[in-house]
């Protein structure tokens, strides 16, 4: 019971880095309707900047979050500039490049900056974790989960509570019709893009500390998010939480009681798995369904 | 004014000739310095997961390659280095191979230290028929009858045999858990090691294997824990997962004595893990502590890049001046006499032991034990076995 229980606690705290980078990849898909394959990125970019921060300047953790956080938005508009919006009246494709392109030039470009060498981040507490009778609670685990789910309720109060978010809604349903309503539909995707890049931050800092600092984490995560935001419905909040966490319970639980080698594997025999039989996700809605 | 146009394009060809004339002299002059030199073209990681491996086999080359310039070159000529990445990944060591085999020029290839990566550029090596030295450690490499694969490390079937023996005689472990990469490398090392073990009356209580990259350990680190193992055998290929392994294991309180293939002493492993890998103990090809000639490159090595040297930039060290011994031998760059003078190196007192190449083209024969001590590598002992 006690071992069902751990891997239980460590699947969700690794569910929990994918459903963070899983909603970047959401609600960028539901505010331009592409899927931006550097969201992986945003999360290098995010453990890198911590490294900067604290371990090359010298800062204090809280400050390097900080001013990390605040780089990762500057970086979400300017992503948005670069990257979408040139290309915001092309089709589906060219901006699928586009961001392809973008997750290479960002993964070569810290590369050439800083250097093959991993670093190492220390975890939010010094505290290594928290014991059960046996049942070990690894402190960073546990701040994965407390931010993930402090973000999730925020991001739901925002969504649902104030007029920002219901605007970010309303574009990201029909945009013609929010222009129409006079909201700023470009300024709106703006948002998104920063808000994003912000999430996709906090997950690299986050996951840091446990897989270490290197060009190669964005990719590491991203593929398994990229499976949960499918699973959970694509474009579709609570699914992208749900696929999340259920990828990284599933792995664990597969590498436990099966095999370790196909560990990998087993998120994407859940995501063939949800195509065929239930190609809508979790929460989504069928398309003969929608009006 | 076509008349004046024509007269200006005319002086302006005029004018150019001698420009011209200088830059041909100037390619002249380039490729014969280039003709000169002997080329060795190295395919390492410069991108991917094991980048910064890349980087130290990159600096022990051409630390070795300005050692023989400095001391004259070889049959008159200087060496010279034409680097490819190979992206840390099989199509990219292909594909970086086959670059630097379209030059004709170049005489010796260095290869990969990662086995799985030697397996895929095999063919490739078969067809271009020329030496290549190479730092995987899956003893098949050298056995599946390529002529033009030379090892600069000893393989893994020395490594198994140490860890097995030190482990069982002298710090009288019994109940082993092996974990291993699910690749080439880590699935060779786990099956001699399990063979080794076999010898010497021992069953693995468990045996666990994991894909490259893994995000997490903990189903690893809780099976070892509740097989009552009092043994860890470990094949790690990458620095990154034995990271996340030891950190993990320390976390959850699994102390159990861990014999290590040689990432385990690496400098990318002890950066990575820290105390999480204080006590355990390694198998390495490379320790500054195991003879003068080792002493000595550590040194230097560490003034010029400031980090430690490691097994990384040892082998590729050690390649060069092999390269650099056969080719003075030979008296030629001519493929088969190389092999012939690469075969008869004996006694060669190289920076990772010292090398008697055997028929099948593996160099080395022994392995150093190593503790590592608080942090640092301290050296137990050296075990070398006679060549086969």
């Amino acid at each position: 019971m006690s071992i069902a229980l751990q891997l239980l606690f460590t699947g969700i705290g690794i569910g929990a880095v994918y459903a963070l980078v899983a909603l970047g990849f959401v609600l960028i898909y539901r505010a331009t309707n592409v899927v931006n394959f550097a969201q992986g990125q945003f999360a290098m970019l995010g453990a890198f900047g911590m490294v900067i921060t604290t371990e090359g300047l010298g800062l204090p953790y809280w400050l390097g979050i900080l001013l990390t956080l605040a780089a990762m938005a500057l970086f979400g508009a300017l992503f948005n500039l670069g990257v979408y919006y040139p290309l915001r009246h092309r089709s589906f494709l060219p901006v699928v490049i586009s961001t392809i392109g973008a997750s290479i030039l960002l993964t070569n470009g810290v590369l050439a900056t800083y250097g093959p060498e991993p670093a190492t981040l220390p975890g939010l507490t010094d505290l290594p974790g928290l014991n059960f009778g046996g049942l070990f609670l690894d402190s960073q685990y546990l701040a994965i989960i407390a931010i993930t789910l402090v973000l999730v309720v925020l991001q739901y109060l925002f969504f649902e509570r104030t007029l920002l978010g219901k605007k970010l809604q309303a574009t990201s349903q029909d945009k013609e019709m929010a222009s129409l309503l006079g909201i700023p539909v470009a300024g709106m995707i703006m948002l998104t893009f920063v808000y994003s890049a912000v999430l996709g931050g906090i997950a690299g800092i986050l996951v840091a500390p446990i897989l270490f600092v290197s060009v190669g984490l964005g990719a590491q995560i991203a593929l398994k998010a990229f499976a949960a935001s499918i699973i959970g419905g694509f474009g579709d909040i609570p699914g992208a939480i749900a696929g999340g966490l259920a990828i990284g319970v599933i792995e664990t639980f597969g590498a436990f009681y099966i095999s370790v080698p196909y560990k990998d594997a087993y998120a994407f025999v859940l995501l063939f798995a949800f195509l065929l039989l239930r190609p809508q996700g979790l929460f989504g809605e069928k398309v003969s369904q929608k009006a | 004014m076509p008349h004046h146009h024509g007269h200006s394009r005319c002086r302006a060809a005029l004018a150019g000739l001698p420009l011209a004339g200088l830059a041909l002299i100037g390619s002249v002059l380039t490729s014969t310095a280039r003709a000169q030199d002997i080329l060795i073209g190295m395919a390492t990681p410069l991108t991917g997961a094991a980048a910064e491996s890349g980087r130290y086999a990159q600096w022990g080359a051409e630390m070795a390659v300005a050692e023989v310039n400095a001391a004259g070159g070889v049959l008159g000529r200087k060496l010279k280095l034409v680097i490819e990445d190979d992206q840390t990944s099989n199509p990219g060591i292909v594909a970086a191979f086959n670059r630097l085999a379209s030059d004709p020029q170049i005489a010796v290839f260095l290869g990969s230290i990662r086995s799985t990566q030697v397996h895929a550029m095999d063919p490739d090596v078969r067809r271009v028929a020329k030496p290549v030295f190479f730092g995987g450690t899956d003893p098949l490499l050298t056995q599946a009858g390529d002529p033009w694969l030379f090892r600069a490390r000893p393989n893994d079937s020395y490594s198994a045999k140490v860890i097995a023996a030190f482990g069982v005689e002298t710090l009288h472990l019994q109940k082993w858990a092996i974990i291993s990469s699910s690749d080439a490398f880590g699935s060779s090392g786990a099956r001699l090691l399990t063979a080794d073990l076999a010898a010497l009356g021992i069953k693995p209580i468990t045996q666990q294997s994991y894909p490259n990259q893994a995000a997490d350990f903990t189903p690893v680190v809780l099976s070892v824990k509740n097989s009552g193992a009092d043994a860890i055998g470990s094949y790690f290929t990458f620095e990154q997962d034995l990271g996340v392994f030891a950190r993990q294991a320390r976390q959850f309180g699994l102390r159990t004595t861990w014999v290590g293939s040689p990432s385990i002493a690496d400098t990318a492993a002890l950066h990575l893990a820290g105390p999480a890998l204080w006590g355990t103990y390694g198998v390495a090809d490379f320790n500054a502590d195991s003879s003068p000639e080792t002493h000595t490159f550590a040194e230097k090595y560490l003034a010029l890049h400031h980090v430690p040297a490691d097994n990384f930039g040892g082998w590729t060290y050690d390649s060069i001046h092999l390269a650099a011994i056969a080719i003075a031998a030979a008296k030629t760059t001519e493929p088969a006499k190389l092999r012939a003078a690469i075969l008869a190196i004996q006694g060669y007192k190289g920076v990772e032991g010292t090398y008697d190449f055997d028929a099948q083209g593996d160099g080395l024969h022994g392995y150093n034990v190593v503790h590592n001590d608080h942090g640092k590598i301290v050296f137990v002992k050296r075990v070398d076995f006679p060549k086969p």
